[in-house]
């Protein structure tokens, strides 16, 4: 069997649909700029995240992920990447037409971001407590002392060891890991409804990665937050992901529940993925990786994106983009499924 | 990699063609690539075209009109641009302004020459040992360098017309040293980048000597924004020239600077301020081409290196 | 503070060794210092004579000794040619130089930061564009000429400034600007470009993901951190103040140290040659450690010895 064993966790709610989407993403274009031409990164994602629940959005670097992140947070970089359609809600309200002032607003407050590298990502000439200060006093009419209470408490939350000592600390006295906390707290101090994290552990030691995500899916428990976590790593969606979205080339190509995703993968992509983990339990098995490379996105292939890497293709998925059909809980982009068999 | 079948569909085979196609062009050849930059930048274009004419007036014009500087006509003092037989009018002695301009841009381009190869050549040869061999020699080298270069150039020039005498010698000692220094710290920055990086650990392993590392591997790299850097103080050694001239410590009479041209027509500037202007002018106008190249260089080749060339030192 | 400390120490080194390098670069042509202190027809005796009483007959590196000795006691001794004491002739040449420089490095920062920040802020508008072409052709027009076409302008044609002397508020205007017009570019370049590398850096999307207004980003954190690089270039710009003011200052007949200098290294007055040069690097040396120290204190990674 497959390395990584998808724990069940008692006492947890099945995930589906049935709780109140909070974020809701429909036909989200992204397009990239560069010097003379521009192509599509992200080619209409549709993704929904519900209270309390944590979906994982995986996929190769470059395939769009965190674009898609950004683009929720409004966080684009300005003048290289842009939504080019489709609708992102946030409770119902869409964000894409909303002021910068009332985006502002729900930054933090009701949707906050942790991002990839911790090191780059705190302001090198302030403490920290001051900026989690700032940015807790720029959302509550409280004072300077009750700002840095919070921002003790959301530290401490975060698990930074001496919370209340650091909050003098400038980030380069802090380890990577301590770094990572920080931003943790000031993305959790305000109370938000959803959580975006764009890969947190990936610049980080091993060890460290798994305190931080076990810390980052207690947060989420307590809080009932929703959580979109943007990750790469398989490992990491089979220990905290209520359902999965697998990502392609700028598209989404399946979605399930994770012990479904991990037990019967349809689409060839998420099954290339799955049987490319490696197996710890055969000593010395030659590894699998999925034959090709991903297209450039300058030159998309006419059909199905995977097309040119699936063992599977017909020439009907040479010709036509498949559509993503819904089943349940459930959703692929895929006219020719086989089932899973570990290779 | 497993690879797929040899015997795929045609959909996949023409689909391989297109993407091979696709990464052919995209990998073109880089100086290719680069050429096509090159022609498009405004910056290097614009620079280009005015560098082009005043070096052309500076190395071709004495040819046509002749290279007589020094003949004075006392009957056609001061007289203005597009006077009969004087196109650029003529100085105090009655000197042609426009042979004198054209042997004052020779001036100023043998000055640059000279100086930007002493400092490409030195620095880079230093750069290179003390980034790359470290320890005592680029403590040296740093300690040096980092002495030099935080001087004033025309203090620097000054100090040495005071013990070497005027002229240009000493203006050419006094820049060439500065921009070593200048040339060096920036060789040394890039160098002690790449060492650690993983081809100069491959070279390395496989046992290759540290000089031909140094040669073959690291030159290359170092050898973009060393350029850029050094079109830069190009301009910095024309204007230092010209500066060091007009107070009367550079070229000494009658050999024309711009520098001095301008700091003789100083007192006719009611009379006849073409005397002054044109090879103000002159200055300029060679200054800006160096700094629109130099500009469109950076942004062609090497848009970190902005930080450096910000700094560059020019007093 | 350590940092401090031993860029003080190094500081210390870098003035010994340059006072040892100007008084040998004034002295290689020792043999001349007569001509400039006495008349063509004094005789070869009279001029041996001279010579052993100024000391120049002693080896070269006793000559440096005894020379410092007399300066660090106060009494670096007269000029040649009009036999004042340099003392004197630093406190009043010295009050002119500082009172332009002072101006000059000012206007450098007051009117180059601003300008850089505008530029960045409207990034790409006619504005932006506007002080990015004439900071280009500013760096070009080398300031001598700039200060003949100002004098040309503002006191031949316009009559609102006069055109050399000292030391009124007018006298100051135009060799001030003059002096700071080529910093200023640079200056606006370089905050340029420091406030669009900060403003695309990470943390200024961490602080727009918390919610704070882009206001507040970019006036405290944008530009704070866009600073330093700023601060740390300063003492460069102190040493292109020092090096343009022997340009301008003889230009405008401003008399302060730099006109002194050029003209005794012109007339060959050593005394006041190698004074002077003294003073002016020792200024460059410790503009260029008080810069550093502004750069410790103004980066945290710095600050605190780590």
């Amino acid at each position: 069997m497959n390395a990584i064993a998808v724990g069940s966790r008692p006492g947890e709610v099945p995930s589906g649909h049935d709780r109140s989407p909070l974020l809701e993403i429909e036909d989200l274009r992204i397009s990239i700029a560069s010097d003379a031409s521009s192509f599509e990164v992200v080619k209409g994602v549709a993704l929904t995240v519900c209270e309390n629940e944590i979906v994982c959005l995986v996929g190769e670097s470059g395939c769009g992920k965190s674009m898609t992140a950004l683009s929720v947070m409004g966080l684009l970089p300005r003048g290289i990447a842009e939504v080019t359609g489709g609708r992102i809600a946030f409770e119902g309200q869409s964000l894409l037409s909303l002021q910068k002032r009332e985006l502002r607003r729900l930054r933090a407050d009701s949707i906050s971001m942790i991002f990839q590298d911790p090191i780059t990502s705190l302001d090198p000439v302030f403490t920290i407590g001051s900026v989690l200060e700032e940015v807790i006093r720029s959302h509550r009419d409280v004072s300077r002392t009750e700002a840095r209470e919070i921002a003790v408490r959301a530290l401490m939350e975060a698990e930074l060891p001496d919370a209340a000592d650091r909050l003098d600390s400038y980030p380069h006295q802090l380890s990577g890991g301590m770094r990572q906390r920080v931003m943790i707290a000031l993305a959790i101090a305000l109370d938000p409804k959803l959580l975006i994290a764009d890969e947190p552990t990936t610049a980080l030691d091993v060890t460290v990665q798994a305190q931080i995500l076990e810390n980052l899916r207690e947060r989420q428990r307590e809080r009932e937050m929703g959580m979109l976590l943007i990750t790469h790593d398989l490992a990491v969606v089979a220990s905290v992901a209520d359902r999965v979205a697998v990502m392609y080339a700028g598209e989404i190509v399946e979605e399930a529940p994770v012990d479904e995703l991990f037990s019967d993968p349809q689409h060839p992509y998420t099954q290339g993925l799955i049987r490319a983990l490696p197996d710890i339990s055969v000593s010395k098995g030659s590894l699998y990786s999925i034959p090709g490379r991903v297209p450039p996105p300058q030159v998309p292939p006419p059909g199905c994106l995977f097309a040119p890497r699936c063992e599977h293709a017909l020439d009907l998925c040479w010709e036509a983009s498949p559509e993503l059909s819904r089943d349940g809980a459930k959703s692929l982009r895929c006219i020719n499924a086989q089932p899973f068999e570990i290779g | 990699m497993t690879e797929l079948d040899a015997s795929r569909s045609s959909h996949a085979q023409a689909w391989d063609e297109r993407v091979a196609a696709y990464e052919k062009e995209a990998r073109a050849n880089p100086w290719q690539k680069k050429l096509r930059k090159f022609s498009r930048n405004k910056l290097l274009f614009t620079g280009s075209v005015l560098g082009i004419l005043i070096i052309g007036l500076g190395l071709i014009g004495p040819l046509i009109i002749g290279s007589d500087y020094v003949g004075q006509s006392l009957r056609n003092t001061h007289l203005p641009p597009l006077s009969e037989g004087y196109l650029l009018g003529t100085d105090q002695y009655g000197r042609d302004l426009l042979v004198r301009l054209c042997i004052g841009i020779r001036v100023s381009l043998f000055v640059a020459a000279a100086v930007t190869s002493i400092a490409l050549v030195v620095g880079m040869a230093l750069g290179m040992c003390g980034g790359f061999l470290g320890g005592t020699v680029d403590r040296a080298v740093r300690s040096v360098t980092d002495f030099i270069w935080g001087f004033p150039l025309i203090l620097v020039a000054v100090l040495l017309a005071g013990g070497l005498g005027q002229g240009l010698f000493p203006v050419i000692l006094a820049v060439g040293i500065v921009n070593v220094a200048a040339i060096t710290r920036v060789v040394r920055g890039e160098v002690v980048v790449l060492r650690a990086k993983e081809f100069v650990e491959a070279a390395r392993a496989c046992g290759i000597s540290r000089f031909r590392i140094m040669w073959r591997h690291l030159l290359p790299n170092v050898m973009a924004p060393a350029l850029v850097l050094a079109s830069y103080y190009v301009a910095v050694a024309i204007i230092a020239e010209a500066g060091l001239s007009f107070i009367g410590l550079g070229a000494q009479p009658p050999l024309p600077s711009l520098g001095k041209m301008v700091a003789d027509g100083r007192g006719f500037l009611r009379i006849n301020h073409w005397e002054s202007t044109v090879p103000g002018i002159g200055i300029a106008g060679l200054v800006l081409s160096v700094s629109l190249i130099g500009d469109g260089l950076r942004d062609v080749f090497d848009p970190q290196l902005r930080h450096e060339a910000k700094g560059v030192e020019k007093g | 503070m350590k940092r401090t400390a031993s860029r003080l120490a190094y500081t210390v080194i870098v003035l010994f060794v340059s006072s040892i390098a100007v008084f040998y670069a004034i002295r290689l042509s020792g043999g001349d210092a007569t001509a400039a202190a006495l008349p063509g027809s004094a005789t070869e005796e009279f001029r041996e004579e001279f010579r052993d009483r100024l000391g120049l007959n002693e080896p070269i590196y006793q000559q440096y000794f005894t020379y410092m000795g007399r300066i660090l006691s106060g009494d670096p001794g007269n000029s040649l040619t009009n036999n004042k004491a340099l003392t004197d002739m630093l406190t009043e040449h010295g009050r002119n130089s500082l009172i332009l420089g002072g101006t000059a490095f000012g206007l450098v920062f007051l009117v180059g930061i601003p300008l850089g920040i505008l530029a960045s802020l409207r990034r790409n508008s006619w504005a932006d564009q506007g002080i990015m072409s004439l900071s280009t052709v500013a760096m070009a027009v080398p300031n001598f000429w700039l200060a003949l076409l100002a004098v040309w302008l503002f006191a031949s044609t316009l009559g609102w400034l006069p055109s050399a002397g000292c030391c009124g508020t007018k006298q100051l205007i135009l060799p001030a600007v003059v002096l700071a017009f080529e910093g200023i570019a640079l200056t606006v370049r370089m905050t340029r470009s420091a406030m669009i590398e900060s403003q695309n850096s990470d943390y200024v999307r961490t602080l727009r993901a918390g919610g704070l207004s882009e206001w507040r980003i970019t006036c405290k954190h944008v530009l704070r951190n866009a600073l330093i690089p700023i601060i740390s270039l300063a003492g460069l710009r102190i040493g292109q103040i020092v090096g343009y003011a022997l340009i301008v200052e003889t230009i405008f007949g401003w008399p302060g140290l730099g006109q002194v200098l050029v003209n005794a290294v012109l007339r060959r007055d050593y005394p006041v040659a190698q004074f002077f040069s003294l003073v002016l690097v020792a200024l460059v040396v410790l503009g260029n450690w008080l810069a550093d120290t502004g750069y410790t204190i103004a980066n945290p990674r710095l600050r605190k010895s780590t």
